[in-house]
């Protein structure tokens, strides 16, 4: 069964670089993933919408293979992603970089050896390459002025640009951000938004954004996919899903308190809760 | 690259400090035991009582340690205690008819053999035994007979 | 009543499940054991920050458990007019059993509660996932090193302490009680056996480095990501840690002891 998940090809690889079939996924008793079913298609930016709680960063771990789906596969350049061949795995994460939250840098090496890093571990260049490799994507966001300082040196804003450097030092084939917007100030916002779309468009790679910022999404992204309840809501272009006529799509995009969503967690009402109280 | 410096240097040293100090221990120790894998010949003596003597405690002649005790038996034919020792081979002159007695040092030392020279010309070889022996002095029995020679008086 | 019964299983089971998980745990990592010794730079960047940095205290512990030992046992041993043996005495208990076992509780209040915060920590920053997903294998990365020079530097901190304990012994005796120094070295090499004490003493450390250094590691990598969660991990690294180390000290001295 596994050998028959591992060796599923696609032939949508042309047009997709991930590919995502059927997800079925669940922790403990509460399912998360109800047979989830979308695209990123190559060199383009795809931003994965939906409220808190949907999942957004279980996607990453699936679509990284740090976690395995229940059902259904997910294919990486036509490949399906398995857990079970660790040196496969390996191999392919080699061609995807990822942007953490918190920028996730190693805090006992500096900055240049935190984007030096994966050359260190994976290629054997010689010293004088690696530095003009490392220094060429610090530059490119950026932060080469700062390449001797240590990651507890520098702000929140400073060190996810270092992770998107170190993201982008092996020259991945997909980059995902994980919540690239989430507690920056209005500039460096502006930094990270034209940084995701510098890098896309010039090095032509496939973007995936995981967030739940409506209004950078409008500006960055080419196609939105929103999630919610396990399954995906909507999917295309930001402008389709603001005009999109379903109440859960308009709540999430307009930011409304209550609807499909509801405000109140679920419980019994307040009246008789507070009779409840009185009585025992 | 000066900080990867300091700290090999620091890794060194320490290292260096640590093999140090087991050689260090090992030498306060050795004094007795270094040529114990060294060459020996072995002898044997047959005791009445050796108290509480340890296997690996010294065997020494005029207060200098020349091998220690390997192993302690009981005959199964005379029920005496058997001990066999391992002497270096540099001592190989001890005379045939030396004594061995046991005996402790200090009140809280632990117990050793004590040597005795004799006069003959022929020596002890490997595997011979040492026909004089003089068993341990039991505390026990001589603070008995003190308190019994008391009482006579 | 009942509930007690129940608690006390759950309990048991979780001890036994814990249990289950080291040998899990245990078994992952020796495969990597031989390869990491051939790229001994994180390992000699761990000794530095284990080892190295623990010297200070561990000398200094030694050194007044060396003076402490000579003052409380002269007390004793003059009244029997063996003063003497103070030397041996000193150096026997530190030799066997005071160097190993002290100089690696201070080991694990000082280093290894370190390194499980210090791994704790890195899965709670992600750290740790960042790794994986740069196709590094954190175990081989993260955990190995520390874990190897933890084992290394345990059996030379214990012999230092011992070392430096010995000097302190003999400060004490010789120059402040008036033992004469040379009954003081003689009776040492006397009554201290190179087989069965210092090999024994040098084989406890190294078995207590391997139990703390793999508490340390086991604790900081199933730390759980929170505040509470890397704390935790610290304590019950010293906690359980010391527990093991005197544990296996009684289970080991019963074995080594002669005549036992």
């Amino acid at each position: 069964m596994v050998k028959k998940v591992c060796d599923f090809w696609s032939d949508d690889a042309v047009s997709n670089l991930v590919e995502i079939k059927d997800v079925r996924f669940s922790r403990g008793s509460r399912m998360i993933f109800n047979g989830l079913n979308f695209s990123i298609p190559r060199g383009k930016i795809t931003a994965i919408l939906g409220p808190s709680g949907t999942g957004k960063t279980t996607l990453v771990k699936l679509i990284t293979g740090q976690i395995r789906p229940d059902d259904g596969v997910i294919l990486f350049e036509g490949r399906a992603v398995c857990p079970c061949s660790r040196q496969r795995l390996y191999e392919m994460r080699r061609q995807i970089g990822v942007l953490f939250q918190s920028g996730a840098l190693l805090t006992n090496l500096d900055v240049f050896e935190n984007v030096a890093f994966p050359l260190r571990q994976h290629t054997k260049l010689p010293e004088r390459l690696i530095r003009q490799i490392v220094l060429m994507k610090l530059q490119s966001v950026g932060l080469r002025g700062a390449w001797e300082h240590m990651p507890s040196e520098l702000s929140g804003g400073m060190a996810r640009r270092v992770a998107l450097a170190r993201a982008l030092v092996m020259d991945p084939k997909l980059i995902i951000y994980d919540e690239p917007f989430a507690g920056l100030d209005p500039i460096s916002m502006g930094v990270i938004v034209q940084l995701i779309r510098e890098t896309n468009d010039a090095l032509g790679i496939t973007s995936i954004v995981v967030t739940h910022d409506v209004a950078q999404t409008e500006i960055l992204a080419d196609q939105s996919v929103l999630l919610s309840e396990g399954v995906v809501v909507a999917a295309g272009t930001p402008a389709e899903l603001c005009n999109d006529r379903s109440e859960l799509v308009q709540q999430f995009m307009r930011g409304k308190s209550d609807g499909p969503v509801p405000f109140h967690f679920p419980g019994p009402g307040y009246v008789e809760h507070l009779r409840a109280l009185a009585s025992s | 690259m000066h900080q990867a410096r300091a700290i090999d240097l620091g890794v060194g040293l320490f290292i260096l400090l640590g093999i140090g100090s087991v050689l260090f221990l090992l030498m306060q120790t050795m004094g007795l035991t270094g040529f114990i894998s060294g060459n020996t010949y072995r002898l044997q003596a047959r005791f009445d009582h050796v108290g509480d003597l340890k296997i690996r405690a010294p065997v020494a002649m005029a207060g200098v340690t020349i091998g220690r005790v390997a192993k302690i038996t009981v005959d199964p034919i005379d029920f005496r205690a058997l001990v066999e020792m391992q002497i270096s081979l540099k001592y190989d002159y001890l005379p045939i008819d030396s004594d061995a007695s046991i005996a402790s040092s200090g009140l809280l030392g632990g117990k050793y053999v004590e040597l005795q020279p004799g006069g003959d010309l022929e020596v002890l070889k490997d595997q011979d035994e040492i026909e004089f022996t003089q068993s341990a002095i039991l505390l026990e029995n001589l603070i008995g007979k003190y308190m019994l020679g008391g009482a006579k008086e | 009543m009942s509930g007690l019964v129940r608690e006390g299983w759950l309990g048991f089971r979780e001890f036994v499940g814990t249990f289950g998980a080291f040998q899990m745990f245990f078994f992952r990592l020796l495969p990597y054991l031989p390869k990491a010794l051939l790229r001994p730079r994180l390992i000699i960047e761990q000794i530095y920050s284990i080892g190295v940095l623990s010297l200070v205290l561990i000398m200094f512990g030694g050194f007044f458990v060396g003076m402490v030992l000579a003052l409380q046992s002269y007390s004793t041993l003059v009244e029997f007019g063996s003063a003497d043996s103070l030397g041996a005495f000193a150096a026997e208990a530190l030799v066997r059993e005071l160097g190993p076992v002290v100089a690696s509780l201070l080991f694990a209040g000082r280093a290894c509660s370190a390194v499980a915060s210090e791994v704790g920590l890195m899965r709670a920053t992600e750290q740790i996932s960042a790794l994986e997903l740069m196709a590094v294998d954190p175990i081989e990365h993260i955990i190995v090193p520390r874990f190897i020079a933890g084992v290394i530097s345990v059996p030379l901190l214990a012999a230092i302490f011992s070392t430096i304990g010995m000097l302190g012994a003999y400060l004490v005796g010789v120059h402040l009680l008036g033992v004469d120094s040379g009954a003081f070295w003689s009776n040492i090499q006397v009554r201290v056996d190179m087989y069965e004490d210092v090999a024994s003493g040098i084989l406890k450390s190294f078995v207590f480095g391997v139990s703390a250094s793999f508490m340390a590691v086991f604790e900081g990598y199933y730390a759980a990501p929170t505040a509470a969660g890397v704390s935790q991990a610290a304590t019950r690294t010293v906690v359980i840690g010391s527990v093991w180390i005197l544990l296996i000290d009684f289970i080991l001295t019963g074995f080594m002891l002669p005549g036992v």
